[in-house]
């Protein structure tokens, strides 16, 4: 904590004060202790937050209303983004299918944050059995890369946005999990461990108090980390028909309709899901990156 | 030397203990999927005779525990079951398709090993200099571009603009029509697609390791001694920084096998991850499960082998 406050003093003698845009671009690289990785991040991830949010609404057009009288129209004045093969607005379903992306990828990453959390705090923590039990079957559901298990199960249970979540949430958490069973052997025979212990303090309150804020830092960074593998994870199983159903949509959904479209050359449908998936994805790594580069100097 | 067998005898013992762990956990999954095998093969218009007979043929009415371990003997046996959507069993319907993805994964490792090791050299030599920060950058931006989205791309710029590759439409790498320049062609948009996938994050780790091993105090050694730059990075730093080298490639293993599922997916390449896919839109669950414990085996093995593999180099991995 002393550190982060010396450095945010640092950058704030650093940068003169401006006014205008600039004052506000000098407030955020404060905000982020002057690390313009972070800032770019924190940037483009509020952009998409706001579009997805509150986008649809200032757009105020209908995403399913068909206007039969332009399909497949290229980008112009009246459909900025187009239009789909049944004369959909592409603009306002970009804004709607961002939507429900984050509606599944966040809470998603809550379950996956949680589980994996619990799960490496008990084997860390618990008896030597215990910790190797875990850790075999944390190998054996390791041994299959995630997209694999999540295809299997795609094709098992019946897919909502609930299921989604679950379905998500349940298989992402291995490697964090294994991240924070190492953490916790490494902190858990540090003084202020044993002096806790000492005192009377129970396993659940020392993995509460004292380990989980030691940790935090870190969990902060994987945290990040996972958003952006979730938000990848739900954009492939979209794209391969196995994630959010129609008549919702989603990213993934959106740039396999294009890649469906794609002999009739038509780029606008292609380009912008594609983009809103790289730019969510870049932005959760710069953060992640941002926040390891302004720890890395403790 | 004992130390290191019994390193490895540990590590063995692990890795069958995983594997064991992995056939439990998908012969559960067989009984807790939803519809009966019996109903996927005979259709909703069977008669409760026929139902029963096949249910009997199968060993569906045999005990949980019994079939438990008859679960073991086919697997022992490497039988795997029989395809519902395309009547063949599943063991030859997956080496088939397997062999098509592993000729598209190991030439797609070679040019992405040649080629993050270029960059991850360049990166970790100028780790801190301008050009080393526009490598990372790239390195980033690459990372978070997912393959169906480029490998859309490119089949929107190279196949249908330019119409240089085809799209897609391979049947078979080994169909007796096939030429080695249509493979050729077939498989360079899926092999570009792959590369762009594994580069970075290789890439980013080797920069990362020679970065570190640059920083050691054998190198400044060396250059005491008077050997010149270019030297100590051949002798010195790029053998040791290659070490780490060894176990990313066995934890990328399993996405070798399974091959990039959206990848072959996208540009409809008979392999692997397009069968898992299929299989998964038409449920048809013997074929997903046999997908799933290949890859889960094969996976294991390879960990074990890079283990192994490190502890010969290393001798201290056999404590870890």
């Amino acid at each position: 904590m002393l550190d982060e406050t010396r450095s945010l003093d640092a950058t704030r003698a650093d940068l003169p004060v401006r006014i205008g845009a600039s004052s506000i671009l000098a407030r955020l690289l404060r905000l982020s202790g002057g690390n313009a990785t972070l800032t770019t991040g924190l940037v483009i991830a509020a952009l998409i937050l706001l579009a997805s949010s509150i986008g649809p609404v200032l757009y105020g057009r209908d995403p399913f209303a068909l206007h039969t009288a332009s399909v497949l129209a290229a980008p112009d004045g009246r459909y900025p983004f187009g239009t789909d093969d049944l004369g959909r607005n592409a603009f306002a379903r970009l804004l709607v299918a961002g939507r429900s992306t984050l509606y599944v990828a966040l809470p998603a990453t809550l379950v996956a944050f949680t589980v994996g959390t619990l799960y490496g705090l008990a084997s860390g923590l618990g008896p030597r059995l215990l910790d190797q039990a875990l850790m075999r079957l944390l190998d054996a559901v390791l041994a299959l890369p995630g997209l694999v298990v999540l295809i299997f199960f795609g094709a098992i249970v019946p897919l909502n946005t609930g299921s989604l979540i679950l379905l998500l949430g349940l298989i992402s958490w291995p490697s964090l999990a294994r991240l924070v069973r190492n953490e916790t052997l490494a902190q858990r025979d540090r003084d202020f461990v044993h002096a806790s212990r000492q005192l009377g303090g129970g396993l659940a309150h020392i993995a509460g108090t004292h380990l989980l804020r030691v940790m935090a830092p870190v969990l902060v960074v994987n945290f990040t980390f996972l958003v952006g593998d979730m938000i990848f994870a739900l954009s492939a199983l979209s794209f391969l028909g196995l994630g959010v159903q129609p008549p919702h949509t989603s990213w993934g959904g959106l740039l396999q309709e294009g890649l469906d479209l794609v002999a009739l050359d038509a780029w606008w449908l292609i380009v912008p899901p594609g983009l809103m998936i790289f730019a969510a994805m870049l932005a959760t790594s710069l953060i992640g990156q941002g926040l390891l580069a302004r720890g890395g100097t403790r | 030397m004992t130390r290191i067998f019994w390193g490895i005898g540990r590590k063995l013992g692990s890795a069958a203990l995983s594997l064991a762990i992995l056939i439990t956990l998908t012969f559960v999954l067989v009984h807790v999927a939803p519809g009966s095998p019996v109903y996927q093969i005979l259709g909703p218009k069977a008669s409760p005779a026929s139902i029963r007979e096949l249910n009997h043929a199968l060993g569906l009415d045999l005990p949980f525990w019994q079939q438990y371990f008859r679960w073991w003997f086919d697997l022992a046996h490497a039988r795997l079951g029989y395809s519902y959507s395309v009547q063949r069993p599943v063991g030859s319907l997956i080496l088939s398709y397997e062999l098509n993805t592993l000729a598209l994964q190991i030439i797609s490792l070679v040019a992405s090993l040649l080629i993050a090791f270029a960059l991850g050299l360049a990166h970790g030599v100028h780790y801190d200099r301008t050009l080393g920060r526009v490598i990372g950058g790239l390195e980033l931006a690459l990372y978070a571009l997912p393959s169906f989205f480029s490998g859309t791309l490119l089949i929107l710029f190279f196949s249908m603009r330019l119409g240089w590759f085809p799209a897609g439409g391979l049947e078979n790498l080994r169909l007796a029509h096939q030429t080695i320049a249509s493979n050729a062609l077939h498989m360079a948009l899926p092999c570009v697609t792959i590369v762009l996938l594994t580069v970075p994050a290789l890439s980013r780790y080797f920069a990362q390791s020679v970065h570190e091993e640059l920083g050691r105090d054998y190198v400044r050694s060396a250059a005491a001694r008077g050997a010149s730059p270019s030297r100590i990075l051949v002798h010195h730093v790029i053998r040791n920084a290659m070490r780490p080298l060894v176990t990313v490639l066995g934890l990328s293993l399993p996405s070798i096998f399974a091959g990039g599922v959206v990848v072959e997916t996208v540009f409809a390449y008979p392999g692997l991850g397009w069968l898992l896919w299929r299989s998964a839109l038409a449920q048809d669950y013997p074929v997903l499960i046999g997908i799933v414990l290949v890859i889960g085996i094969l996976t294991v093995l390879g960990n074990l082998l890079a283990d192994i593999a490190n502890t010969l180099l290393d001798p201290r991995a056999a404590y870890a």
